[in-house]
C-alpha cells in the first residue's frame, strides 16, 4: 500500500463519513434535536476524522473536527438539552458548514491544492456554541479538550518488559513501538512503518506482529494495547529501522527488546496475539455506545469493497464477449443437422450460467439513486433559508437501482431542475400560494422510477407554472421564436430548454446564468435518454427524464436493408406495419406520409437516407416501422425484421467517430451470434438529421 | 545487501548495453506492401496484424474509401481502402494489415503484404516538398536494392479524418 492508496482511502472515507453526517443533521434539522444516536454518530465521526486527518497531517481538517468532537462531547454528555432552543439553527447550521467545509478541503487534497490555513473564524463560531452550550454546564463538568483524549482511547497502554520471551530465535531483535494516545487508524499506521522498513530491509528478513495491519482495522486495538512490534533478523537492520520509527508521525515512543530463549517456548506469543485480536472484537460488550457504533461499522466495512469502475468495464465487456461466443459456438453452422444430446444439454446449461454471469455483472454496476437524491434535501433546505421560501421535498423510489454512470452524471441535471422549481416555480409570496387555494408550503416532488428498460425520473413542483407568454415574448426577444408565427404550447415549453434561455430576469446565486435547461437537456441525451416538460399554469411544472436504464445491453430489433443489418431499440418502436404504394401520401415538397390510426407521419426510407447499396424499392416489398422518441414520431422504411434480441453495445470506433457519424442517428454497433455486425440506430438522432437534409 | 544491489546494476547494464546499441545504428523493422505498384513501408511497431479474410460491413454516411468497419476478435475496427485515400481505382481484393497508432486501430486494405525489412533510419529521407505525396513522411532506397519504398505517415493517415 503506497501512500497515494492511503490517500485515496483516506478522501474515500471521509467523504463517506461526510455524507453520513450530512443526512444526520439534515433529518435532526426537521426534528429540530438529535437523538442520542445521532450525537454519538456524529461524534464518531468526528473521532475519525479528526485521527486520520492528523495522520495525514492536515492539520487544520484536524483541529475544526478535534472542536466539533468537543462540543458533542458536551451535548453527549448532557444530552441535547443543553443546548437551548434558540441555539440549535445555528448548531445546525455550524454541522452543516463543517461538512461544507470539509467537503472543499478534500477537493482540494484530492487536486494536491494547499489547504486553506484560516479557520480561524470558523473556529470562532464552534467555539461560540460551545460556550453557549457551557454556559449551562455545572461547573464540575470537565473541560472539553482534557476530557475528548480519553474517551477517544479508551485504552491505555500498558508497560510491557524490555526483557522479553515473544518473537522468535529468527528474528531475535525486536523494536516495539506506540503510537500517541487516541491518534487514530493505529493499524495503518503501523503499516506505514512496515512500508517504510521494507525500503531497506528484505521482506525476509524482518516481521512484524500483529500481521495484517493493513487490512483489519480491529488490530487498531490490539497495536494500542501491546504496541506494535517489529522483529529483525540483524541488529543493524534494526539500528536503521530506529531513525525512521522516529521520526514517523505520532509515535509516542519506542523500545528496543532482545529476544532471549525462556523455557515456555515461543509458542506462547501466538495465542497471545490471537487473543488479543477476538477480545478487540468483543470489546464492545462494554457499555459505551461509541464502541458498539465503531464495530457496527467495521461489520459494514467487512462486507463492503471498493473496486475500480475501470475494473468493472472490463468485466462487463469480457462477459458480453462470452454470452457472444457462447451463441457462436452453441449455433455453430458445423452443428447442424447433428443430433447431439449429450451436447445439447451441456448447453443448455452453459446458457444458464451465462445469462446468470452477466446479470451478476450488470448488478455489479448498479448503485441506488438515494444518494443523488439526498444530496437535494440540502440543496432545498439552503435555497428555502436563502430565498425565504418554505418548501419541503418529497422522495419516491429513492432505491430505484442504476448503472453507476447513469447516477454520476443525473445528478447535474436534476440539481438544475430543483434550483429551477425553487428559484422560478414556487411563488416569491406566501400569500399567493394562500390566495391560490394552495398549501402554504410548496412542495418539490422528486421521484424515480424503473419501468425495465428504462429510469423514469420526475421533478415536480406545485409553484406558479410557467407563464407561455412570457416564456414566448423572451424566446422572441432571444431571437429562438419568430414574433409571427403561432406556436402551441407544446412549442412553447420547448423553447425553456433552447440554449441560452432564461426566464429569470435577474441572475440570482442558483440559477439564471441562462445555461441550465438546456444543459439538462443535453446531459440526458447524452446518456441516450429524453427530458420533456409539461406545466399547467397556476398549478406547476413536471420535468420527466427519461434515461435507458443501462446503456451496456440493451433489447433491440434487428432489421435488414440490403445487405446492411441495422438494430433499432425495442423502446422506440411503436409498431411494425405492411403497406402498399397505395398508402404513401406526398407532400409538396415530395415528402412521403402515411396515416396511422390517429394522425400522419413522415416516411424516412433508410436505403434512401443512408445511401445504402441495396434493399427494397417498393413499399410492398419491405416493411414500415413506426418509430417514436421524445417527441419525434415517424416511420423507417426498412427490407425485413430480423428478430428481437439483446444486444451488447459497444461504441464505433474513435476514427469512425470523427466522421461525425453521430449526427446521423448511428449511436454504435453490436457484434451478432454469427460474428456480422449491426448498426444501431437512435431513433431520434435519424429523424433529426433526415429533417436538416 | 548493498553489494548485492550494485552485483545487479552490473548485470542490467551489459544488458542494456547490447540494445543500446542497435538504437544507436537506428534502424527498425519495416514492414513493406505494395499499392497500385508503389511500395510504402510501415513501422513494424505499429502492425498488430494481418488478415486475409476479412468481412466489411458497410458504414454508411463514410467518405468512400471506408469501407466499413470489421469485427477482429470482438474489437470494432474500421478498414480503409488504401487505394481510394491516395486517389488511386479501387481493386478488386486485397489484404488487410490491422494497425495501432496511439489507441487508434485501423485496417487498412493494400494489395499485397511483401516482407519485413530492418530499415536504417538515416537512409529515410524527406520526400522532395514538390513531388509531395499524400500521406507519406519520407522514403528511402531499400537496402536489398530492389526498389525505392514510401514511409506512410501513420499520424496524416488516422488524424485525416477529421478534415475531409
Amino acid at each position: 500500500m503506497s501512500n497515494n492508496d492511503i490517500l485515496d482511502m483516506y478522501i474515500y472515507e471521509t467523504n463517506t463519513l461526510l455524507e453520513q453526517l450530512e443526512s444526520i443533521v439534515l433529518d435532526a434539522e426537521k426534528e429540530n434535536t438529535f437523538s442520542q444516536d445521532n450525537v454519538n454518530e456524529i461524534f464518531r465521526i468526528m473521532h475519525t476524522i479528526k485521527g486520520s486527518s492528523a495522520m495525514m497531517e492536515f492539520d487544520t481538517l484536524a483541529r475544526v473536527s478535534h472542536r466539533i468532537e468537543d462540543m458533542f462531547f458536551l451535548i453527549r454528555e448532557g444530552t441535547m438539552s443543553v443546548v437551548k432552543d434558540e441555539d440549535r439553527p445555528a448548531l445546525f447550521d455550524v454541522m452543516l458548514h463543517s461538512v461544507d467545509y470539509f467537503r472543499e478541503e478534500m477537493e482540494k487534497v484530492e487536486a494536491e491544492q494547499p489547504l486553506n490555513e484560516d479557520v480561524d473564524s470558523f473556529l470562532g463560531n464552534i467555539n461560540s456554541l460551545i460556550a453557549k452550550i457551557k454556559g449551562e454546564e455545572i461547573p464540575a463538568e470537565p473541560a472539553p479538550q482534557t476530557a475528548a483524549a480519553p474517551a477517544a482511547a479508551p485504552a491505555a497502554p500498558s508497560v510491557p518488559p524490555a526483557q522479553t520471551s515473544e518473537g522468535s530465535a529468527e528474528f531475535p531483535y525486536g523494536l516495539r513501538v506506540f503510537f500517541d494516545e487516541g491518534c487514530g487508524m493505529e493499524n495503518l499506521r503501523a503499516f506505514m512503518l512496515v512500508t517504510s522498513v521494507q525500503g531497506f530491509c528484505a521482506d525476509a528478513d524482518f516481521t512484524y506482529q500483529p500481521a495484517g495491519v493493513e487490512s483489519d482495522s480491529s488490530l487498531s486495538e490490539t497495536v494500542i494495547e501491546h504496541g506494535f512490534l517489529l522483529q529483525f533478523r540483524s541488529e543493524a537492520d534494526r539500528a536503521r529501522a530506529v531513525p525512521i520509527v522516529m521520526t514517523a508521525g505520532s509515535v509516542h515512543s519506542y523500545e528496543e527488546q532482545n529476544y532471549v530463549p525462556a523455557p515456555p517456548p515461543a509458542a506462547e506469543p501466538a495465542p497471545a496475539a490471537q487473543e488479543a485480536a477476538p477480545a478487540a472484537q468483543k470489546a464492545p460488550a462494554a457499555p459505551a455506545a461509541q464502541a458498539t457504533a465503531q464495530q457496527h461499522q467495521q461489520g459494514q466495512k467487512e462486507s463492503l469493497i471498493s473496486v475500480g469502475l475501470s475494473k468493472l468495464d472490463q468485466l462487463s465487456a469480457i462477459v458480453g464477449e462470452i454470452v457472444i461466443t457462447e451463441a457462436m459456438v452453441t449455433a455453430s453452422p458445423d452443428l447442424k443437422g447433428l443430433h447431439l444430446d449429450a451436447f445439447s444439454k451441456s448447453a443448455r446449461q452453459l446458457r444458464k450460467l451465462t445469462d446468470e454471469l452477466q446479470d451478476v455483472s450488470m448488478s455489479l454496476r448498479m448503485i441506488p439513486v438515494s444518494n443523488t437524491f439526498q444530496k437535494m434535501n440540502r440543496i432545498v433546505r439552503d435555497m428555502c433559508k436563502k430565498l425565504n421560501k418554505q418548501v419541503k421535498l418529497t422522495l419516491v423510489g429513492e432505491n430505484t437501482e442504476v448503472d453507476k454512470t447513469i447516477v454520476d452524471s443525473i445528478g447535474d441535471p436534476i440539481m438544475h431542475m430543483v434550483r429551477n422549481s425553487m428559484d422560478h416555480g414556487i411563488e416569491e409570496n406566501v400569500q399567493d400560494r394562500i390566495d391560490a387555494g394552495k398549501d402554504p408550503v410548496g412542495e418539490i416532488l422528486l421521484s424515480a422510477q424503473d419501468t425495465g428498460s428504462e429510469v423514469i425520473i420526475q421533478i415536480s413542483d406545485d409553484g406558479a407554472g410557467v407563464n407561455d407568454e412570457a416564456v414566448l415574448a423572451k424566446a422572441i426577444r432571444n431571437g429562438i421564436a419568430s414574433a409571427d408565427v403561432e406556436y402551441s404550447h407544446k412549442e412553447i415549453l420547448n423553447f425553456l430548454m433552447a440554449p441560452g434561455f432564461s426566464t429569470n430576469a435577474q441572475v440570482t446565486e442558483f440559477s439564471g446564468r441562462g445555461v441550465g435547461m438546456d444543459v439538462v437537456k443535453s446531459g440526458v441525451e447524452s446518456l441516450g435518454g429524453s427530458v420533456s416538460i409539461t406545466s399547467e399554469q397556476g398549478r406547476g411544472m413536471t420535468t420527466i427524464m427519461r434515461i435507458p436504464l443501462t446503456m451496456a445491453i440493451m433489447d433491440g430489433m434487428e432489421v435488414s436493408v440490403g445487405h446492411s443489418i441495422f438494430t433499432i431499440p425495442i423502446n422506440n418502436i411503436r409498431s411494425s406495419i405492411k403497406l402498399t404504394e397505395a398508402d404513401i401520401l406526398h407532400d409538396s415538397v415530395n415528402g412521403e406520409m402515411v396515416k396511422m390510426l390517429d394522425g400522419y407521419y413522415p416516411v424516412i426510407r433508410a436505403r434512401d437516407f443512408y445511401n445504402l447499396p441495396g434493399g427494397a424499392e417498393k413499399i410492398e416489398d419491405g416493411i414500415l416501422m413506426w418509430l417514436e422518441s421524445g417527441d419525434c414520431s415517424y416511420c423507417l422504411f426498412v427490407d425485413e425484421l430480423l428478430g428481437e434480441q439483446q444486444i451488447v453495445v459497444k461504441p464505433l470506433p474513435a476514427y469512425v467517430n470523427n466522421f461525425d457519424i453521430k449526427n446521423y442517428g448511428i449511436t454504435g454497433c453490436s457484434i451478432l451470434g454469427d460474428g456480422n455486425i449491426s448498426i444501431i440506430l437512435d431513433a431520434g438522432g435519424l429523424y433529426a438529421a433526415a429533417r436538416n437534409l | 545487501m548493498s553489494k548485492e544491489n550494485v552485483l545487479f546494476q552490473v548485470e542490467e547494464d551489459e544488458l542494456d548495453r547490447p540494445v543500446q546499441e542497435d538504437e544507436g545504428a537506428g534502424s527498425r523493422k519495416h514492414l513493406i506492401f505494395t499499392v497500385d505498384d508503389l511500395k510504402i513501408g510501415i513501422d513494424a511497431e505499429q502492425v498488430v496484424e494481418i488478415q486475409n479474410s476479412y468481412a466489411a460491413t458497410y458504414l454508411p454516411m463514410m467518405p468512400d474509401y471506408i469501407l466499413g468497419i470489421f469485427n477482429m476478435r470482438g474489437q470494432i475496427i474500421p478498414i480503409m481502402d488504401i487505394r481510394l485515400r491516395l486517389g488511386k481505382l479501387p481493386a478488386e481484393e486485397g489484404i488487410l494489415i490491422v494497425i495501432d497508432y496511439n489507441n487508434n486501430q485501423l485496417g487498412i486494405q493494400v494489395d499485397s503484404v511483401d516482407l519485413m525489412l530492418d530499415i536504417p533510419n538515416d537512409s529515410i529521407v524527406p520526400i522532395p516538398s514538390q513531388s509531395a505525396q499524400k500521406l507519406v513522411s519520407g522514403m528511402c532506397t531499400l537496402p536489398d536494392g530492389s526498389g525505392t519504398m514510401l514511409v506512410l505517415d501513420c499520424e496524416q493517415l488516422i488524424a485525416r479524418g477529421y478534415g475531409d
